[in-house]
C-alpha cells in the first residue's frame, strides 16, 4: 500500500456545542488532535464520545462551535466532501455486494479508471489479508474478517484521518486483543491521524497516544495513559481509570503547613508539592485520591515509618483476581481497597480480621472535592 | 440548518400528488354532502334526506348487517380450523397458508355469478339437495347472496388472524392454567381465546370494513339495497349532481374510519403479544384416530367451500349451457377464444394500468418511507398519515370524487373528458394502494441500519446515489412485495374502475367481466375472463414470494 | 383577362347556393372515427361495429356502453364539449329527452324501403330527429327445464301470470330501472285502461319471485333457472334461444312494437362518419344483421324477413303482433315518472306484503272452487279490490302540475320538489301497507271459514 499521498492531518474542536433536541450533547468542546496521533475518545456509554467522533465525519450538526482538519474549516461541509475514513461498530458492510465490491466503491465514487480501482483494492486486501476472500459475501465471514474489510473499504480511500467506533467491542477477549495490536501496527505503519472511541480502559491504555476523558459531554482531562493515571484532574477520571480509593475531607491550617482531615478524624499532613497548581473552593473541601496497589497490608502491629500515614481497620471481603487478591477494609465507615500481589503459597487474609494500612504520603493525590463536581444530567445513548 | 432542497422537492411532489388526488376529491365529496343542491349554503337537510327515506334507511341497516353476519359466518369457518392447527399436531400450517392466498388472488364479484349457479335456487347444490332430500337452502336469496360470498372469501383472512395469535401466546400460560385445573375446551375458552383476541379483533374490523364498502359483488349479484350499490346508481342514473351519492359516500368514509378505529384501540390496549415473552404457541399433541376422522372432514368441507367459487368460475368458463342443471350441458374452449380474439385488450389494458399503479406505489412508498425515517422535514408524518388515510376511502367514493372534482376540465389534445381518461384510472387504483406499499416499503427500510447508508456518504457517495446503490437494492424484498400487492389488487378492483371507465377499449378486466356478465352470452367469456385473472394474480403472488425469500435471505445478513 | 364582376358574384351565388342546399353530410370522404354513445349490449354494438369497419377500412368506432339513462346525464354533460357523434339506445324517450333538449341533429335517411310504421308504431320520428333502425316487442319468455321440473304449464297471455300455479316463479324488472320494462308496464295500462291494467300488475306482481335490477337481470335469471318464467324484451328471449338456452318466448295478445333508435348528436366531430352509420344500420346488408342469433331484434325492412329463420316472427305479415295497442307516445310521457313511482311503491318496495296478500288470496280461492261459500267470496272479493287499489286516478296522474313533483332520473335533482315526491310518495306508501294487510287478513279469514 502507498505511503498516504498527503500528510497526515491534525483534528481541532473549538468550542462545539451540540444538542438532541433538548438534550445538552456536547458542552464547550474544546480539543486538538495532532497529526499522526492515535487518539481515544474514552467515556462511560452516553457521555457524548461518538457524537463527537461522528461530527469529524460530517454526520451530526453542531450548534455552534468549529471542527477543523488540518487547516480547513470543514463544520458545513457535508459527509461525502471531507475525505475521513469512519469505520463503524456494526462495520456497516453492504450485504447485497461482494467484499471486493465494498472496498471499491469509494474508489468508484471517486471515478477512477477501472484499472486504478481493481490494482488499489488488491492492495487494500493485501494488507488486510484478506485478498484470497474478494469475492464472498460478507454474511459468509467471520467478525473479525468483516472488521477487516470495514478497515480495507476505508484505507483504500487514503483518508486524512481514520475515525472507528468502537473497532473491538464486537469482537470476542482473544480476538480483540490481536486486533489492537494490529491496528495499532497499521496505524504506525501508515502514519494516519486516528481517533477512536472505546468505553473500555484498558483498550485506551494499551493502544492511544493520548485520551480524552469525556463524562457527561465535557472533556474532563486529555492526556497521556500514565498522565492520567498518575495525575486524575477529577474524581471521575481516577475512578475511570483502574481502581481508586476517594477519601473527602478538608484541608485545614496547622502550624506544620495544611494538612488534610477527614470527619471522622483521620489526618494526613501533605506535602506542598502535592497542593501546588491546584485550587480549592473557600473552606478548603476536597478530596484525596491512592491505589490500591499504592497500600501495603499486614495483621501485625507495629510502628509507621516516616513518609507514611496509617489506617487501620477490618477486613470486610475478599477478592481473589488471579494476579493479585484484592481487600476490602472498613476504615471508620470507609471502605478502603487494598490489592496484594498474589504468590504460590501465600495465604490471604481472614475476613473479620482487624488489619494495618500503610500508605505512603507521596502517592496520594488531592483532588477538588467529589462534591464540587456539578451533577450532569445523563445523556441518551446516541451519544 | 442545512437544507437539503433535494429532499423537501420530492417531499412537496408527494404532497400534491396527494393532495390533488386523494385529499381534494374526497374533501369534495364530503363538502357537497353538506351542501344545498342549488344554493350552495351549509345545511344538513341532505342527511335528513337520506334518513327520511326507506329505501336509503333500509341500505343503512342491510350494510351493517351484512357485514356483521359476513364477518361473523367467516369467523364460524375459521374457528375450528384455528383450533385444529393450533391445538394438534396436523400438518395445518400448510393449508392455512394457502388458504390465506386465496382471497388475494380472486376478488369476491368475480366468483358471484359462478356462486349463484352453484348455490342459487335452482343451483347444483339446490337442485341435488331437492332431488335426494327434498329440502333447498336459501344460500344466495338477496342479501345472503352477499352474505355467502363475502364470509367465503373473507374467512382466510380471519383464520390467518387467529393462527398468528394463538401462535404467539406464551406456552407458561397454558402450563400455568393446567397446574390451576383447567384444560380442554375451557382452557380454550377462558385462557386461550381471551389472548388471541386482539388480533382476532384487528383483523375482523378489516374484513366488516372490506366488506362494508364492497361495491363489486352486490352490484353482480343485483343487490342493490345496499349503501355503496346505492351510491353508484345514484350517481350514474341520477346524475352527478344527486347530492344523496354523496351522503352515502360521508357515510362510507365515517364507518371505515370507525372500523380502523376500532381495530386500532383492540390492540393499543390489549398487546399481549408484547407482555408475554416466550410465545412458542400451543403444546400440541397427536390426533386420536377418530379425532383425525373428524379433523380432515370438516377441513376437507371448509376447503372446498373455499374453493367453490373458483370451482364454479372454472365451469362456468369451459360451459356451453349451463341453465338449470347440476352441471354445464357440455364443454368448449370457445369462450376463450372469444375472449382473446375479440376483447384482448381487457387483458392488455389491466396489465398495463396495474403495472403502473404498482410501480407508482412503489416510487411513491419508497421516497415516503425514506423521508419519515431518514430526514427530519418537520411535516414529514403528515405524508405518512395522508397516504395511509386512503385506506378509509371506499373506490366507489373515490370515483365520485374524481368524477366531481374532474368534472368540466377536458384534455387539451383529444377533448375527452379528464376524469374518464385512462391515466386517471391508474392515479385512482395507484392512490387506492398506496397504504400497502407504504407499509412494505417502510418495513423494509426500517430493518436497515443507517449505518450502512452513513458509510457510503463517508465513502464520498451524495444521498441519491446512496438511495440508489445501497438502500433500494437492500429494500428489494420490501418494494417488491409493495409492487406485487399493488399489482395484484389494482388488476381486479372494480368499484372505483366501474366509475371512471367510460369506454370498452380502454377498460380493463375487471370492467370486462362486470359487462360480459350483463349479456346472455356473455357468461362464458366472462368466467374466461374471471379466470384469467385469477391466474395473472396468482402467478404475480407466486413471483412475489420468491422475491421476497431472497429478500428475506438478504435481511437475515443484515443483522449479523 | 379581366374576370367580369358579374360572373364572380354568379359563381359565388352558386357555391352559396350549392353548400346551403344539400345537407352538409355525407358528400365526400368520410373521418376515420366515429364515436357512438350507446346501450346496447356488446352482443349487438359488436357485430355492428365490426361489419361497418370492414366496410370502411381505416375508419375506427369507439362504443361509449353506458345505461340509457347515464347515456342521457353523458351527453348533457359534455354538450358544450361534444365529442361524441351519435346516440344508440332503444327506448325512444331516451332520445325525446335528447330532442328536448335540443342536442339531436335533424337527419334525412337516404336509404329506400322502410315503411312508416311497424305494428301501430312510427318508426322514425316525425320531427326527423331520430331513426328506427330495429324494432321490439315484449313477452314472456320461461325455462323450459324449469317448468318441465315443477311440472308448470307455458303461459300464453299477461292474465295467465296472474295464475296460482305460477306463485314465486315470476321475474321481472322495475320500470324505474328500465326504460324497456316501462313501456311494457305502460302498454299494458293503456291495453287494459288504468284501473285494470294496475290490478293486472298486481296479480302478476304478487307472483314475482324477485323485481330484478337491471332489464337483463330477467333473461339472466330464466337462463339460469334461478326463476321460471320472466316478462322481456322479445331479443332477450329469442337471444337466448338461439344462443343454446333450454328457453322458449312468446308476444302475448297485448304488446306493442316500439323501434329502438339512433340519432346524431348536435355539433358531432364526425358528422360524415355519423351518416354513413345510420345508412348502414337501414341497408340491406345491415338489416340482415339483426337476425344475428346473438341480437335477434326485429328488422325495420320487410324485405329482410325473407333471410330469417322459420318460426321468426314477422310484424309485417303477421298482423297481430303489436296491432292489439296504438301506443300514445305523449300519454306515456307525460306520465312517465308518475309511473315509475307507482309501480316502485307499490310493488317493488312493498314486494313482500303483497306477495304474502296475494298469495293469501290464491289460496282462498282454490279452497273456494272446491267448497263455495258466499261470504268468503265476498271477503276474497274485497281483499282483491284492495290489492288492486291505486292511490291516484289515471286523471290525476297526468296533471302536468301533479306529474312535475315526480323529477327522477330524467331531470336535474332541483331542491325542495324532491321533498314533496318524498311525501306523496310516503303517503301512497302507508296506504298501500296498510291495503295489503288487511287484504291478507280478510283472505286468511275467508279461508278459515272453508
Amino acid at each position: 500500500m502507498n505511503i498516504p499521498r498527503h500528510e497526515p492531518a491534525g483534528v481541532r474542536f473549538e468550542n462545539v456545542e451540540l444538542y438532541f433536541g433538548s438534550n445538552h450533547v456536547l458542552r464547550d468542546i474544546t480539543l486538538a488532535i495532532e497529526p499522526g496521533e492515535f487518539f481515544a475518545f474514552l467515556g462511560p456509554s452516553g457521555c457524548g464520545k461518538t457524537t463527537l467522533l461522528r461530527l469529524v465525519a460530517g454526520f451530526g450538526e453542531a450548534r455552534s462551535g468549529r471542527v477543523l482538519i488540518g487547516d480547513q474549516d470543514v463544520t458545513g461541509l457535508p459527509p461525502w466532501e471531507r475525505n475521513v475514513g469512519m469505520v463503524f461498530q456494526s462495520y456497516a458492510l453492504w450485504p447485497h455486494m461482494s467484499v471486493r465490491r465494498n472496498v471499491a466503491f469509494g474508489l468508484e465514487e471517486r471515478r477512477l479508471a477501472r484499472a486504478e480501482v481493481h490494482r488499489r483494492t488488491d492492495a487494500a486486501l493485501e494488507l488486510v489479508g484478506l485478498l484470497d476472500l474478494a469475492e464472498r459475501r460478507p454474511a459468509q465471514l467471520s467478525g473479525g474478517q468483516q472488521q477487516r474489510v470495514a478497515l480495507a473499504r476505508t484505507l483504500v480511500v487514503e483518508p486524512r484521518v481514520l475515525l472507528l467506533d468502537e473497532p473491538l467491542s464486537n469482537l470476542d477477549a482473544k480476538l480483540r486483543v490481536q486486533m489492537r495490536q494490529e491496528l495499532l501496527a497499521l496505524q504506525r505503519k501508515l502514519s494516519l491521524t486516528t481517533i477512536f472511541v472505546t468505553h473500555d480502559q484498558e483498550e485506551a491504555n494499551t493502544t492511544a497516544d493520548r485520551i480524552a476523558v469525556i463524562d457527561a459531554g465535557t472533556v474532563q482531562q486529555i492526556g497521556t495513559p500514565a498522565d492520567l493515571y498518575d495525575d486524575p484532574a477529577t474524581p471521575f477520571v481516577a475512578d475511570f481509570l483502574g481502581t481508586a480509593n476517594v477519601l473527602d475531607g478538608k484541608l485545614a491550617e496547622t502550624p506544620e503547613g495544611r494538612v488534610f482531615q477527614t470527619p471522622d478524624g483521620f489526618t494526613v499532613a501533605l506535602r506542598e508539592a502535592q497542593l501546588a497548581e491546584r485550587s480549592f473552593p473557600a473552606g478548603g473541601a476536597c478530596s484525596i485520591l491512592f491505589r490500591p496497589q499504592n497500600l501495603e497490608i499486614t495483621t501485625t502491629p507495629g510502628p509507621t515509618p516516616a513518609g507514611r500515614v496509617a489506617l487501620s481497620g477490618r477486613l470486610s471481603h475478599r477478592e481473589f483476581l488471579g494476579s493479585l487478591v484484592r481487600y476490602s477494609v472498613n476504615v471508620k465507615g470507609a471502605t478502603i481497597l487494598v490489592d496484594e500481589t498474589h504468590q504460590r503459597g501465600h495465604t490471604p487474609i481472614e475476613i473479620g480480621v482487624e488489619v494495618r494500612l500503610q500508605l505512603p504520603i507521596e502517592q496520594i493525590v488531592v483532588l477538588a472535592s467529589r462534591g464540587s463536581v456539578a451533577n450532569h444530567a445523563r445523556i441518551p445513548q446516541s451519544g | 440548518m442545512r437544507i437539503n432542497w433535494g429532499e423537501r422537492t420530492v417531499a412537496l411532489t408527494i404532497a400534491i400528488f396527494l393532495l390533488a388526488f386523494l385529499a381534494l376529491p374526497v374533501l369534495r365529496v364530503i363538502l357537497v354532502a353538506f351542501q344545498d343542491a342549488s344554493s350552495g349554503a351549509f345545511t344538513l337537510v341532505n342527511f335528513q334526506d337520506f334518513f327520511r327515506s326507506s329505501l336509503f334507511r333500509e341500505s343503512f341497516w342491510n350494510s351493517l348487517y351484512v357485514a356483521g353476519m359476513a364477518v361473523l359466518l367467516a369467523s364460524l369457518y375459521a374457528l375450528p380450523l384455528a383450533y385444529f392447527t393450533s391445538r394438534f399436531e396436523f400438518k395445518g400450517a400448510i393449508i392455512v397458508q394457502t388458504l390465506g392466498v386465496l382471497p388475494l388472488v380472486m376478488p369476491p364479484f368475480v366468483g358471484a355469478v359462478a356462486m349463484l349457479l352453484l348455490f342459487g335456487s335452482n343451483g347444483s347444490i339446490n337442485l341435488l339437495l331437492d332431488e335426494y332430500f327434498g329440502f333447498t337452502i336459501t344460500f344466495m336469496e338477496g342479501l345472503n347472496g352477499v352474505i355467502f360470498v363475502e364470509s367465503i372469501h373473507y374467512f382466510p383472512f380471519i383464520l390467518i388472524n387467529l393462527s398468528a395469535s394463538l401462535s404467539l401466546i406464551d406456552r407458561s400460560m397454558e402450563e400455568s392454567a393446567h397446574n390451576l385445573g383447567a384444560h380442554g375446551l375451557r382452557l380454550f375458552r377462558r385462557i386461550v381465546f381471551p389472548l388471541a383476541m386482539p388480533g382476532y379483533v384487528a383483523g375482523a374490523s378489516l374484513v366488516f370494513l372490506k366488506v362494508f364498502d364492497d361495491l363489486g359483488t352486490p352490484l353482480l349479484l343485483n343487490v342493490n339495497n345496499l349503501l355503496a350499490p346505492q351510491a353508484y346508481l345514484r350517481v350514474t342514473s341520477i346524475g352527478i349532481d344527486d347530492p344523496m351519492g354523496y351522503v352515502i359516500s360521508v357515510m362510507l368514509v365515517a364507518f371505515s374510519l370507525l372500523a380502523m378505529g376500532v381495530a386500532g384501540l383492540a390492540l393499543r390496549g390489549k398487546d399481549y403479544s408484547t407482555i408475554q415473552r416466550g410465545g412458542g404457541g400451543l403444546a400440541k399433541r397427536r390426533m386420536r384416530p377418530w379425532e383425525r376422522v373428524v379433523t380432515y372432514t370438516i377441513v376437507l368441507f371448509i376447503l372446498l367451500l373455499v374453493l367453490s367459487p373458483h370451482i364454479g368460475l372454472s365451469l362456468l368458463s369451459f360451459g356451453t349451457i349451463w341453465s338449470y342443471a347440476v352441471l354445464p350441458d357440455g364443454y368448449t374452449l370457445a369462450h376463450y377464444h372469444e375472449v382473446f380474439r375479440e376483447s384482448p385488450q381487457f387483458i392488455t389494458n389491466t396489465l398495463l394500468y396495474a403495472s403502473l399503479a404498482g410501480i407508482i406505489d412503489v416510487m411513491v412508498g419508497t421516497a415516503i418511507a425514506y423521508l419519515v425515517l431518514r430526514t427530519r422535514i418537520r411535516t414529514r408524518h403528515w405524508l405518512d398519515y395522508a397516504a395511509m388515510a386512503a385506506l378509509a376511502v371506499p373506490g366507489v367514493v373515490l370515483g365520485i370524487g374524481y368524477l366531481r372534482t374532474f368534472f368540466g376540465i377536458s384534455l387539451p389534445w383529444s377533448g375527452q373528458p379528464l376524469a374518464s381518461w385512462w391515466v386517471m384510472l391508474v392515479i385512482a387504483l395507484s392512490v387506492r394502494r398506496l397504504p400497502y406499499a407504504l407499509r412494505a416499503c417502510t418495513a423494509a427500510l426500517q430493518q436497515l441500519s443507517v449505518s450502512l447508508e452513513e458509510a457510503a456518504q463517508n465513502l464520498g457517495a451524495r444521498k441519491l446515489k446512496t438511495v440508489w446503490r445501497i438502500v433500494v437494492p437492500l429494500m428489494a424484498g420490501g418494494i417488491a412485495a409493495g409492487f406485487v400487492t399493488s399489482f395484484a389488487t389494482a388488476a381486479v378492483e372494480l368499484s372505483a374502475t366501474i366509475m371512471l371507465v367510460s369506454s370498452e377499449s380502454d377498460a380493463p378486466l375487471s370492467y370486462g367481466l362486470y359487462i360480459f356478465m350483463q349479456t346472455a352470452a356473455g357468461r362464458g367469456p366472462g368466467a374466461a375472463l374471471g379466470i384469467i385473472a385469477v391466474i395473472i394474480v396468482g402467478l404475480a403472488t407466486y413471483l412475489s414470494h420468491r422475491v421476497v425469500e431472497r429478500g428475506r435471505r438478504l435481511g437475515a445478513q443484515l443483522q449479523a | 383577362m379581366r374576370v367580369s364582376g358579374r360572373f364572380l358574384a354568379a359563381a359565388l351565388g352558386a357555391l352559396v347556393a350549392v353548400s346551403v342546399a344539400s345537407p352538409p353530410l355525407y358528400a365526400g370522404t368520410i373521418e376515420n372515427k366515429l364515436v357512438i354513445v350507446t346501450s346496447f349490449p356488446k352482443d349487438l354494438t359488436g357485430v355492428f361495429k365490426r361489419a361497418f369497419e370492414k366496410r370502411h377500412p381505416g375508419l375506427k368506432i369507439e362504443m361509449l356502453k353506458k345505461h340509457t339513462n347515464s347515456g342521457i346525464k353523458y351527453i348533457e354533460e359534455t354538450a358544450a364539449n361534444n365529442i361524441s357523434d351519435m346516440f344508440w339506445a332503444s327506448a325512444p324517450d331516451a332520445f325525446e329527452v335528447l330532442k328536448g333538449d335540443g342536442l339531436l341533429h335533424k337527419y334525412t335517411p337516404k336509404t329506400k324501403g322502410i315503411p312508416a310504421k311497424v305494428g301501430s308504431y312510427p318508426i322514425n320520428d316525425p320531427d326527423g330527429y331520430y331513426i328506427g333502425f330495429a324494432a321490439a316487442g315484449y313477452g314472456i319468455m320461461w325455462n323450459k327445464r324449469y317448468l318441465k321440473a315443477k311440472k308448470l304449464p307455458p303461459p300464453k297471455r299477461w292474465s295467465d301470470l296472474a295464475k296460482a300455479v305460477y306463485h314465486g316463479h315470476v321475474g321481472m324488472s322495475a320500470p324505474s330501472r328500465s326504460g324497456t320494462t316501462h313501456l311494457t308496464v305502460e302498454t299494458l295500462l293503456q291495453g287494459d285502461g288504468w284501473a285494470k291494467g294496475w290490478a293486472q300488475w298486481k296479480d302478476i306482481a304478487g307472483n314475482f319471485k324477485t323485481v330484478t335490477e337491471r332489464s337483463f337481470g330477467v333473461p339472466d335469471g330464466v337462463n339460469s333457472g334461478d326463476f321460471g318464467l320472466g316478462v322481456v324484451i322479445d331479443f332477450f328471449g329469442l337471444s337466448s334461444k338461439a344462443s343454446g338456452y333450454p328457453v322458449d318466448f312468446i308476444y302475448p295478445p297485448i304488446t306493442t312494437l316500439v323501434p329502438a333508435n339512433v340519432g346524431i348528436l348536435k355539433n358531432a366531430p364526425h358528422p360524415k362518419a355519423a351518416a354513413a352509420f345510420v345508412e348502414f344500420l337501414l341497408s340491406p346488408d345491415g338489416q340482415a344483421l339483426l337476425l344475428d342469433p346473438k341480437i335477434m331484434r326485429l328488422p325495420v325492412n320487410p324485405a329482410t324477413y325473407a333471410k330469417a329463420p322459420a318460426g321468426f316472427p314477422d310484424p309485417f305479415t303477421d298482423k297481430s303482433i303489436g296491432a292489439a295497442v296504438k301506443f300514445d307516445v305523449k300519454l306515456s310521457k307525460s306520465r312517465y315518472n308518475v309511473v315509475n313511482s307507482l309501480f316502485d311503491v307499490m310493488i317493488t318496495y312493498r314486494l313482500d306484503d303483497l306477495r304474502d296478500a296475494v298469495g293469501a288470496v290464491q289460496k282462498a280461492e282454490a279452497a273456494l272452487a272446491e267448497h263455495p261459500n258466499a261470504k268468503a267470496a265476498d271477503l276474497v272479493r274485497e281483499a282483491k279490490a284492495l290489492i288492486a287499489a291505486v292511490p291516484i286516478s289515471e286523471a290525476k296522474a297526468a296533471q302536468p302540475d301533479f306529474a312535475k313533483i315526480f323529477k327522477k332520473k330524467r331531470k336535474k335533482a332541483t331542491d325542495k320538489v324532491t321533498g314533496r315526491q318524498a311525501e306523496v310518495e310516503e303517503q301512497w306508501d302507508k296506504m298501500v301497507k296498510k291495503n295489503y294487510a288487511q287484504a291478507k287478513a280478510k283472505a286468511e279469514q275467508a279461508l278459515a271459514m272453508l
